[in-house]
């Protein structure tokens, strides 16, 4: 177990191309860290410096306290879990857990003690004498991650691990990784592009956009107070909405209507009074939209909206709108594209709302959950 | 639909394949299984070809080549000539894709590589044949360079000496075959999932132990299949043995081919010739089965 600490980290290719740019981490004794952002972010590239299967251009990487930067992969006390999971296809699955042993020249009373330990941890004794390609998905996951505990590492690293299974299996790996993590105690670098793991699987969250870390923080803090719309963008699904408005006293007027802030809003965020007549970015996560129709939304003010589509999730309902402000993009390149232009906004309505599509609504909004961002900056007000 | 026209239907149904593979099945049958058929019967008659009514020689021709010498000198030569081929055709194959396949070698330089190494393929028999009787001519290129490296001290006949023949047809043969195994190899190794090489780095693997747990065992469909191909091909070598040194000198490079070449139209013993073709027929085809078990076993 250790302590992993990245400084001022760059890796610029050959073409001049900076995949990361000034990474500074630092991933406490048994943490685990998730790296989360859309693709060609630079997260797998930041792991692959981790484990040595990339160089590091400049900066410097700590493991347990030792400078890693020029060793190779198998010096840094590191194991790693692949997207394929990269098990040898021609070993069973014995043979891809042990071959770390068998390299190190551990006996093979030794090699067999250790991995029939793990397969009874990761439920993998009768699997012993099969082959990868005769496993399920699932398996082969619980094989790679066999496979990275054998070597007792210093830290684990995961790259994307659960991409490839359907989406059941992967709430349930989910479960497994994590508590598997707690029980072990490893330092944990995982990577991943799905937002729902990163914020329900890891200690703190570092978001990564164009090579540049934006933020690092426990996923209830990344939620609650995102540094930059692009966060707030990123963050939660389905997205925030951002708008931009004008704030005229305690009103940000957008389009035909006005939304009334509280003063509150103000005493929370004293600078948004520098913003006074000028434009802002203002954002609502779905879930602080509510149709006004019922009970939930009644106690706030609201909008007039135009529903663009439904999806019924039977726990809740997608609602697609289409609000008269105009929209802020986030920065995100995986955000979904409305090619269609007619929905600009998102809203979680409970399951018994009525409105239906192409249907004119009175959308409530709960204005004490807005957040502002800088027109110009996109950083947090 | 009546039960007439569903059971005509079912029949189209059932005769429609073997219509569609008729044409090739009838060429096979005619170029291939009839001549086989034929020399098989003709190593059982006497005077095969030469007389109208030929009698049955039962195995007359076959223990007669069997208590031939040069049969078993042939037979000897045939597996030395084809061993060493597949062997260094392999090992040379997969030296080469190795490097063709490195990361570290400038990719101009390799692309360049790249079409030296397969020129070999590009030769017929004959070609080959006359270029390496003119280089290991003993006043040819091979001799001047050794001598003057001072490795051998005097010109070596390499076509021309016992000693020498076989070595230096077998050489021939392997720089003529070896691209087959690189080309085969190289599509392999580039098939090979790079991750497999990052996990081994990770477990800890150096350089050769890649080579031996994963890049070799990734191959070992590819190594066995062309093996064993190469094998059959090789053992059937003729044009190149024949030009460079006629299955001589004093028999040093006869092989099963030129064996029973020579017993065929140079001394019209056909039906001698036939019972020597029919145990090379026996030995590819046990080969051949292997190898059709082995793409099965797959």
């Amino acid at each position: 177990m250790a302590e992993v600490v990245l400084e001022n980290i760059c890796k610029t290719y050959g073409n001049n191309f900076n995949a990361i740019d000034q990474l500074n981490l630092s991933v406490k004794d048994g943490e685990f860290l998730i790296l989360v952002g859309p693709s060609g972010c630079g997260k797998s590239t930041a792991l692959r410096m981790i484990a040595g299967l990339e160089d590091i251009t400049s900066g410097s990487l700590r493991i347990g306290g030792t400078d890693v930067v020029d060793m190779p992969p198998k010096d840094r006390d590191i194991a790693m879990v692949f997207q394929s999971y990269a098990l040898y296809p021609h070993m069973t699955v014995f043979e891809n857990i042990a071959f770390s042993m068998r390299l190190a020249g551990k006996s093979k009373a030794e090699r067999k003690k250790r991995v029939d330990e793990i397969a009874k941890t990761l439920q993998l004794t009768s699997l012993l004498d099969s082959k990868p390609a005769n496993l399920s998905g699932g398996q082969r996951q619980r094989v790679a991650m066999g496979r990275a505990m054998v070597r007792e590492p210093a830290a684990f690293l995961m790259d994307e691990p659960l991409s490839n299974l359907d989406a059941k299996l992967r709430v349930q790996m989910r479960a497994e990784i994590t508590s598997l993590q707690k029980q072990l105690g490893v330092t944990t670098i995982y990577v991943t592009h799905d937002q729902t793991e990163a914020m329900t699987m890891g200690d703190r969250v570092a978001v990564l956009k164009g090579g540049v870390l934006q933020q690092v923080d426990t996923p209830k803090k990344l939620y609650e107070s995102p540094v930059n719309a692009f966060v707030a963008g990123f963050i939660g699904s389905p997205s925030m909405s951002l708008f931009e408005a004008t704030l005229t006293g305690n009103e940000l007027i957008c389009g035909a209507f006005g939304i009334r802030l509280q003063d509150a809003a103000f005493a929370r965020r004293p600078s948004l009074r520098s913003y006074a007549g000028r434009k802002v970015v203002f954002g609502i996560r779905p879930e602080h939209l509510y149709d006004s129709s019922l009970e939930s939304g009644r106690k706030y003010q609201t909008i007039p909206a135009r529903v663009t589509s439904i999806e019924e999730l039977g726990s809740e309902h997608i609602v697609h709108l289409n609000i008269d402000a105009v929209r802020v993009d986030s920065g995100d390149p995986d955000a979904v594209q409305d090619f269609g232009r007619t929905s600009n906004a998102v809203a979680k309505f409970e399951p018994v709302s009525e409105v239906r599509a192409d249907s004119e609504i009175q959308l409530a909004l709960d204005d004490a959950k807005l957040h502002f961002f800088d027109p110009e900056t996109h950083l947090a007000i | 639909m009546t039960r007439q026209k569903r059971s005509r239907h079912r029949l189209k149904r059932a005769v429609a394949p073997y219509l569609y593979l008729s044409p090739s099945l009838v060429i096979i049958g005619l170029l291939m299984l009839l001549p086989m058929v034929t020399v098989i019967g003709y190593s059982f008659q006497n005077s095969a070809v030469l007389r109208r009514d030929p009698s049955f020689a039962g195995l007359k021709h076959y223990q007669a080549i069997f208590a031939d010498p040069v049969f078993w000198a042939s037979l000897w030569h045939t597996l030395y000539f084809t061993c060493m081929s597949v062997v260094f055709h392999m090992t040379i194959g997969m030296i080469f894709a190795l490097m063709l396949n490195s990361d570290r070698i400038n990719p101009t330089l390799r692309n360049i590589l790249r079409v030296l190494y397969i020129l070999p393929w590009l030769f017929t028999a004959v070609i080959i044949a006359v270029i390496w009787r003119l280089l290991l001519e003993p006043n040819g290129v091979v001799n001047s360079i050794l001598m003057q490296l001072g490795i051998i001290g005097s010109k070596i006949e390499w076509f021309s000496s016992p000693e020498t023949a076989l070595h230096a047809v077998t050489f021939a043969n392997i720089w003529a075959g070896y691209p087959l195994f690189m080309v085969s190899l190289l599509a392999g190794l580039q098939g090979i999932p790079k991750d497999l090489y990052e996990a081994a780095d990770i477990d800890g693997a150096k350089a050769y132990q890649k080579l031996i747990f994963i890049t070799i065992p990734q191959l070992m469909p590819i190594i066995i299949s062309i093996s064993l191909l190469d094998f059959i091909w090789t053992m059937q070598v003729f044009p190149l043995i024949w030009i460079t040194t006629g299955g001589g000198p004093i028999y040093s490079t006869e092989v099963l081919s030129t064996y029973t070449y020579k017993l065929a139209f140079s001394s019209y013993n056909l039906s001698q010739a036939s019972a020597s073709a029919v145990v090379i027929l026996l030995i590819s085809l046990g080969l051949t089965l292997f190898y059709i078990r082995y793409q099965k076993a797959r």
